[in-house]
């Protein structure tokens, strides 16, 4: 029962890093239609200015946070006003044809930029090992895991009760539509890149904290996405939740049976998940596929 | 009429004679510069590796020309960066064959990407040195003109674990490999010294390359009941397998490759790699040796590149050593076919930054010999053992 547990919770700290990336995914496809497939290469990008700001500032845990949040949303409204924004009204395809380009050039932005030797990211006590009922747990893994319940609760009250979140819920709804109620698209496309790339800094900076930083991080995308997916893409909340069914089920599979497997249980999961319900266990029916 | 005909012919004649010894001349050899070249990764993950290799052959190539050059003669070193991707080395190095016109290589990137260039240079016949990755097919059967300065990963495995064993006697074992060439010879190393030392072992994994977590793996490992463990990753790997130790509390002897030992695994493990054992040919940066080197360096490279200096700065340095001492000796005439065959004739040569390298005609693989090392954590590098 021990071991068992151990890997449920093991699973849950590298979930919760899947699902913050997983919950950016879904957030801005809720609010642009797109899948963005610059979402891991934009959680490097934001670990990698975080590590500059804190470790010259530095910076502690709480700080660290902050710093990524900032970070995050900077560099996601850049790369909106100035890549997405001329890519409105395009098509879906060529738009999501684009965010494949910008991934290449962010990760070549970070190997010029910061070279591509690994790095530690100190922070200050967060290495620690705690002791929870007989059981090591990391600061950084017990951060991250409290870090996807905060995003996932104050997603919900921003979807649901904020002026922004309801625009943003119209904008996915119909954009022509919310466009004739006054609601400005390019501004909600705008908070959503911020809000996404936010959300995959996190991610970023607690799985540099964590395994280490090095250009490598860019493939938290591709490990996140069987997670939006498993939740469905236009499910901010699902999605979230989603990554930690993911984490879990690694490690349970890499626990039980070859290890080779766990790699790849995940995207077993969504084969699975998608004959029985294609637009994934927490999406709405009615999704487009590109 | 005739007579002017004469002329031209007798004009050409002279002309033709005058040519005559540049043409007998190797490519990438003139009376003043002899042009040499490497393919390696550049950018990417691995440049980690390939730039300071780099390094370390600049500063072999500005040592010797401060010295006078080769036998009077330049060296000039062409760099090629193949982002560690098999095709982009194959292409690198046609190119710097064939239009760049090199005379010898200095290094020819990783195993995957050296096995995809292998034809080409094997057909060329040009001098290769591959002292970045020793995969067996570079030196098993000889190959008359590419000579691997290392060791053989899966013997330096064994020779890890055996060392490890007699050092832990008793100890139960696991092994935990990545799911490719790297990691079949990790697991063959293990497995030859487990069947020689008589180890148990009680589990064996095996994962998919690219993995970061490995919490289920350490706890695969605990629940087995093992004592000791070879951490068959490559950096990254080996540090989230250390620190998953630490996390649980399991304080094994971890042995890993020295591809691990450099200054950045040290430094990532932290406390974790308080158990952390590596076996390797080139001296410690801390040894007088690399103290030594250190200062060589520091003639020769900016202060912007000395940080980028490593482990493989040293292996860059000693294959490039050993590749000069071998061109040295064929004098003024200098060709691909006297180069091998000096290089075939390399022995004891003590290059003061890693055991000696050692060829012969019937093997091309430099096999110094390998030290026990141990990480230090306090001082973020390893120390000596034995």
């Amino acid at each position: 029962m021990g071991y068992f547990v151990e890997l449920v919770v093991s699973g849950l700290a590298i979930g919760a890093i899947y699902g913050l990336v997983a919950m950016s995914f879904a957030v801005i496809y809720k609010a642009t239609g797109i899948v963005n497939f610059s979402q891991g290469e934009l959680g490097m990008l934001t670990a990698y200015t975080s590590w500059s700001i804190a470790t010259t500032l530095g910076a502690g845990g709480i700080a660290t946070v902050l710093i990524a949040v900032v970070a995050g949303a900077v560099i996601g409204m850049l790369c909106e006003r100035l890549i997405m924004r001329p890519m409105l009204g395009e098509p879906v395809l060529s738009v999501v044809l684009v965010t494949i380009g910008l991934a290449v050039v962010l990760r070549s932005i970070v190997t010029i930029g910061w070279g591509a030797a690994p790095h530690k990211f100190e922070v200050a006590g967060v290495d620690a090992v705690l002791d929870i009922g007989g059981m090591g747990m990391r600061v950084s893994q017990l951060g991250v895991i409290a870090m996807l319940a905060a995003a996932l609760a104050g997603f919900w009250w921003f979807l649901k009760y904020s002026r922004f979140g309801v625009a943003m819920r119209a904008v996915a709804a119909d954009e022509n539509v919310a466009r004739l109620m006054g609601i400005s698209t390019a501004r909600v496309q705008s908070v959503a890149w911020a809000c996404a790339s936010a959300l995959a800094g996190l991610a970023g900076v607690f799985f540099a904290v964590i395994y280490g930083l090095s250009p490598t991080i860019y493939e938290l995308g591709l490990k996140a996405f069987p997670a939006t997916v498993l939740g469905g893409f236009d499910s901010v909340l699902g999605s979230g939740v989603s990554g930690l069914v993911i984490g879990v089920l690694e490690n349970l599979v890499g626990g039980y049976l070859p290890s080779t497997l766990k790699e790849v249980a995940g995207f077993f999961l969504i084969l699975v998940v998608l004959m029985v319900r294609p637009f994934g266990l927490f999406g709405e029916k009615r999704i487009e596929r590109v | 009429m005739t007579l002017h005909l004469s002329r031209l012919t007798a004009a050409a004649l002279v002309t033709l004679g005058m040519s005559l010894p540049a043409l007998a001349q190797q490519q990438g050899v003139t009376d003043t510069e002899i042009v040499v070249g490497d393919i390696l990764p550049l950018t990417g993950p691995p440049a980690l590796l390939g730039v300071a290799h780099n390094l370390g052959v600049k500063a072999a190539v500005a040592e010797v020309n401060a010295a006078g050059g080769i036998n009077g003669r330049k060296v000039r070193l062409i760099s090629e960066d193949d982002g560690y991707v098999p095709s982009r080395t194959v292409q690198g190095v046609r190119k710097l064959i064939t239009s760049d016109k090199i005379f010898a290589f200095t290094s020819i990137s990783g195993t995957a990407q050296a096995e995809a260039a292998m034809p080409v240079i094997k057909q060329a016949g040009i001098p290769a040195m591959a002292p970045i990755t020793t995969y067996e097919g570079l030196y098993n059967p000889t190959i008359k003109n590419v000579f691997a300065v290392g060791y053989d990963m899966s013997n330096a495995v064994e020779e890890l674990v055996s060392m490890m064993a007699d050092r832990y006697p008793g100890k139960k074992w696991a092994v935990i490999s990545q799911d490719d060439d790297y990691g079949e010879n990790v697991r063959a190393g293990f497995e030859r010294a487990a069947k020689a030392k008589k180890l148990q072992v009680v589990s064996t994994q095996v994962y998919k390359k690219g993995q970061a977590d490995f919490s289920s793996e350490i706890l695969k490992v605990k629940q087995s009941g093992a004592e000791a463990l070879m951490a068959g990753g490559v950096l990254g790997e080996n540090v989230a397998m250390t620190k998953e130790l630490e996390r649980i509390g399991h304080k094994i002897p971890v042995g890993v490759t020295y591809v691990s030992r450099v200054p950045a695994s040290a430094k990532l493990m932290g406390p974790a790699g308080e158990n952390v054992y590596t076996v390797d040919y080139v001296y410690l940066e801390s040894s007088p040796q690399g103290k030594a080197f250190t200062e060589k360096l520091g003639k020769y490279l900016s202060a912007e590149e000395m940080p980028k200096v490593n482990r493989y700065s040293y292996t860059g340095y000693a294959a490039a050593r050993a590749l000069f001492e071998a061109m040295g000796k064929c004098g003024k005439a200098l060709t691909w076919d006297c180069t091998n065959a000096e290089l075939a004739k390399v022995k004891n040569l003590d290059t003061g930054v890693m055991t000696p390298i050692s060829f012969s005609a019937t093997n091309h693989l430099a096999a110094p010999k390998l030290l026990l090392l141990k990480a230090d954590p306090a001082a973020v590098t390893y120390k000596a053992v034995q």
